[in-house]
């Protein structure tokens, strides 16, 4: 897991002139269903920001709207300060890079990248000179005379990229543009990717279901549910202050414990859980039903100091081992609950069936309302 | 056995591949006929009823009404029938489905029914104008072979790239003709010509809507062979064999008759 080199230093989040993308209060229906529900999202200039979210979640619905290929049945789009809500798909210059490439199999791959360039009446010398200048930044100068379909998965996502991006848009989309690589490749094309639209400083839309991609990539990740927005934050906001359970869980791997809140104060409230007494920070009203959410990796093996950690007794289940990281799950007494934890080094005595004490601190747990508990 | 049956295949293909082309064969010999009745074999060879076509000015004329026709009708289904055949396939009309098996079934009723029909709905809206008339009936009589071929077509065609084409600054049109209308073209080519050909030689739904002035080649011949049954009609037919081929050479090396076949 590479969270912690995603973590990006405050001054290049300070650069992104905020607002450069305004998304307002965008509602989009098909017939009954309501895909968007009054979703708002503002991206700041030469921003990447990911859009994450289990499929059917409405992301690629949010990225046809701000293309202009779908119209929202509520609420305004802004790019740049200017209103595209009403202005047609192909005045919005606004680039896509598609799911499956969408490369036309009738051009060569120059042509395919001047397509753009020739509709926008840029005249041919310099059409040629800003193709040769496209195919250069997506190291592809050897192929400029291939048919499309005779190229391999990344290097038409190469393609597609270079020809989204050769006509200077304003702003880039992109829809799942790894779905359909191996997982080396996938890497690679993401390292490469992100290398080539920050030199470019392009505002970038990212969609993608994969956190793991969404974390390596992204500026800042809006977490999506069921057509809202969960989470709107960097990468180490959204894996270790996340705002909602369901964000918690959809990020990373999580441990979760229910329980009830038998009191509390100064801002750390004590829950009733079926692995002992718990605190962790929070408000809670006592007797709210109430999850306990802790990363793996935040969880330690042994005892802590009882005023910083939680430090709770279980039985180990499962070991599996990562090389680099074993996982533990514990068994769990109640359905819905997960204690795992993550471990570097493993003790040699650890094994299923064993006992076995764990600590993390206070700070690392967050409390979120049960859900589907109406007892808050 | 393997032997006798591998000989009787042989057999067999000849005997359909000669069922096929005798006729046509015949056609060309007696239209180089030196005689006068349509005589076969043929007493001895000319090219006098290659030379009498010059003065058929009815027949030349129906041959230049068909092909009109043919054309004009073929090219108003390819336009209709690509954008339904688009609203289809992208689910932009309800009942899709229904819309698609109608449109591109060969036509259910006999021509004669339909005929009728456009004789009386053409009464009926005051449409007099028997080129018109025709016109409209052989646009219905062309749509299904369209239909089917750019619907196929469209079936393997990723409307993607016509959204990609729109965010690179191309109006909706604009990227239907650069994107979609080149990645069909085969569907086109290989539907036109069949609907060209559908139109060319109908007979049965031409028949009530044709006038004395306005008759379609089909009519003319038929009355040719009535009444005088000379060899001008071979030699009219054996020109109609030359331009099909002529046709099929010019589709092959525009999208190759392969990828025509395969649609
Ligand atoms: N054209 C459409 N007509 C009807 N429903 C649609 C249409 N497009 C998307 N949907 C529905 O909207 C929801 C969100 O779809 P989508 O935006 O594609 O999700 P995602 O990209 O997050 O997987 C899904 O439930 C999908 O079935
Ligand atoms: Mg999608």
């Amino acid at each position: 897991m590479s969270q912690q080199a995603t973590a990006l230093p405050p001054a290049a989040e300070a650069q992104h002139e905020p607002g450069y993308l305004a998304v307002s209060n965008v509602t989009k229906r098909f017939g009954a269903a309501t895909v968007l529900d009054s979703l708002s999202l503002s991206v700041g200039r030469a921003e990447f920001v990911s859009l994450l979210g289990p499929s059917g979640c409405g992301k690629t619905t949010l990225l046809r709207l701000i293309a202009g290929l779908l119209a929202p049945d509520q609420g305004a789009i802004e790019v740049g300060g200017r209103d595209l809500t009403r202005v047609a798909a192909h005045r919005r210059n606004i680039g896509v890079v598609f799911q499956n490439y969408a490369l036309f199999p009738h051009l060569t791959v120059a042509e395919n990248i001047a397509y753009g360039l020739r509709a926008k009446g840029v005249p041919k010398g310099e059409q040629a000179k800003k193709v040769a200048d496209a195919l250069g930044l997506v190291r592809m100068e050897a192929f400029a005379d291939r048919a499309v379909t005779a190229l391999s998965g990344g290097q038409q996502q190469r393609i597609a990229v270079a020809r989204a991006v050769v006509v200077e848009p304003s702003l880039l989309l992109l829809d799942e543009p790894f779905s359909a690589l191996d997982r080396k490749l996938r890497e690679t094309m993401q390292i490469e990717l992100r290398h080539i639209l920050r030199n470019l400083g392009i505002t970038s839309i990212f969609v993608t279901h994969d956190q793991d991609e969404a974390l390596v990539m992204s500026d800042r990740i809006a977490v999506m549910n069921e057509g809202r927005i969960e989470h709107l934050g960097t990468p180490s906001e959204v894996y270790a202050r996340p705002k909602s359970l369901y964000t918690m869980e959809f990020v990373g791997q999580s441990s979760r414990i229910g329980g009830v809140v038998t009191g509390g104060r100064d801002g750390i409230v004590e829950i009733d859980t079926p692995f002992g007494l718990v605190r962790a920070p929070g408000h809670f009203l006592t007797g709210s039903k109430v999850v306990v959410g802790v990363r793996p990796e935040a969880i330690a093996a042994g005892e802590g100091p009882a005023g910083e950690y939680n430090t709770v007794r279980g039985t180990v289940a499962e070991v599996i081992y990562f090389g680099s990281r074993t996982l533990l799950h514990f068994r769990t007494a109640r359905e819905g609950d997960r204690l795992h934890v993550e471990l570097n080094r493993l003790p040699d005595t650890v094994a299923p069936g064993v006992e076995m004490t764990v600590r993390w601190r206070l700070d690392d747990s967050r409390v979120f309302p049960a859900p589907g508990g109406a007892d808050r | 056995m393997a032997l006798f049956g591998s000989l009787f295949c042989r057999l067999v293909l000849g005997l359909v591949i000669a069922f096929l082309f005798l006729p046509i064969l015949i056609v060309l010999t007696v239209s180089f006929s030196s005689s006068a009745v349509f005589a076969f074999p043929p007493p001895g060879f000319s090219l006098r009823w290659y030379a009498s076509l010059g003065k058929a000015d009815s027949m030349l004329q129906a041959v230049w009404l068909s092909t009109q026709i043919a054309a004009l009708s073929t090219a108003i289904s390819l336009v209709l029938g690509t954008l339904c055949a688009i609203a289809i396939t992208r689910g932009m009309i309800p009942g899709a489905k229904a819309v698609a098996t109608f449109m591109a079934s060969p036509l259910m009723l006999p021509g004669l029914v339909l005929g009728i029909a456009f004789l009386q709905a053409a009464r009926d809206f005051g449409l007099r104008d028997t080129y018109s008339t025709l016109l409209i009936a052989h646009v219905v009589i062309t749509m299904p072979f369209i239909m089917r071929t750019v619907l196929a077509s469209l079936s393997l065609f990723d409307f993607a790239m016509v959204d990609a084409a729109r965010m690179l600054g191309r109006s909706y049109p604009a990227a239907l003709w650069t994107v979609l209308v080149p990645n069909i073209l085969p569907g086109f080519v290989s539907g036109g010509l069949f609907a060209f050909i559908a139109s060319f030689d109908n007979y049965p739904v031409s028949i009530f809507l044709v006038d004395v002035r306005t008759k379609t080649l089909p009519i003319q011949l038929l009355n040719q062979v009535e009444m005088s049954p000379d060899p001008t009609v071979a030699a009219i037919s054996a020109l109609l064999i030359l331009g099909t081929i002529a046709a099929l050479i010019v589709c092959d090396r525009l999208v190759g008759l392969k990828r025509m076949a395969s649609i």
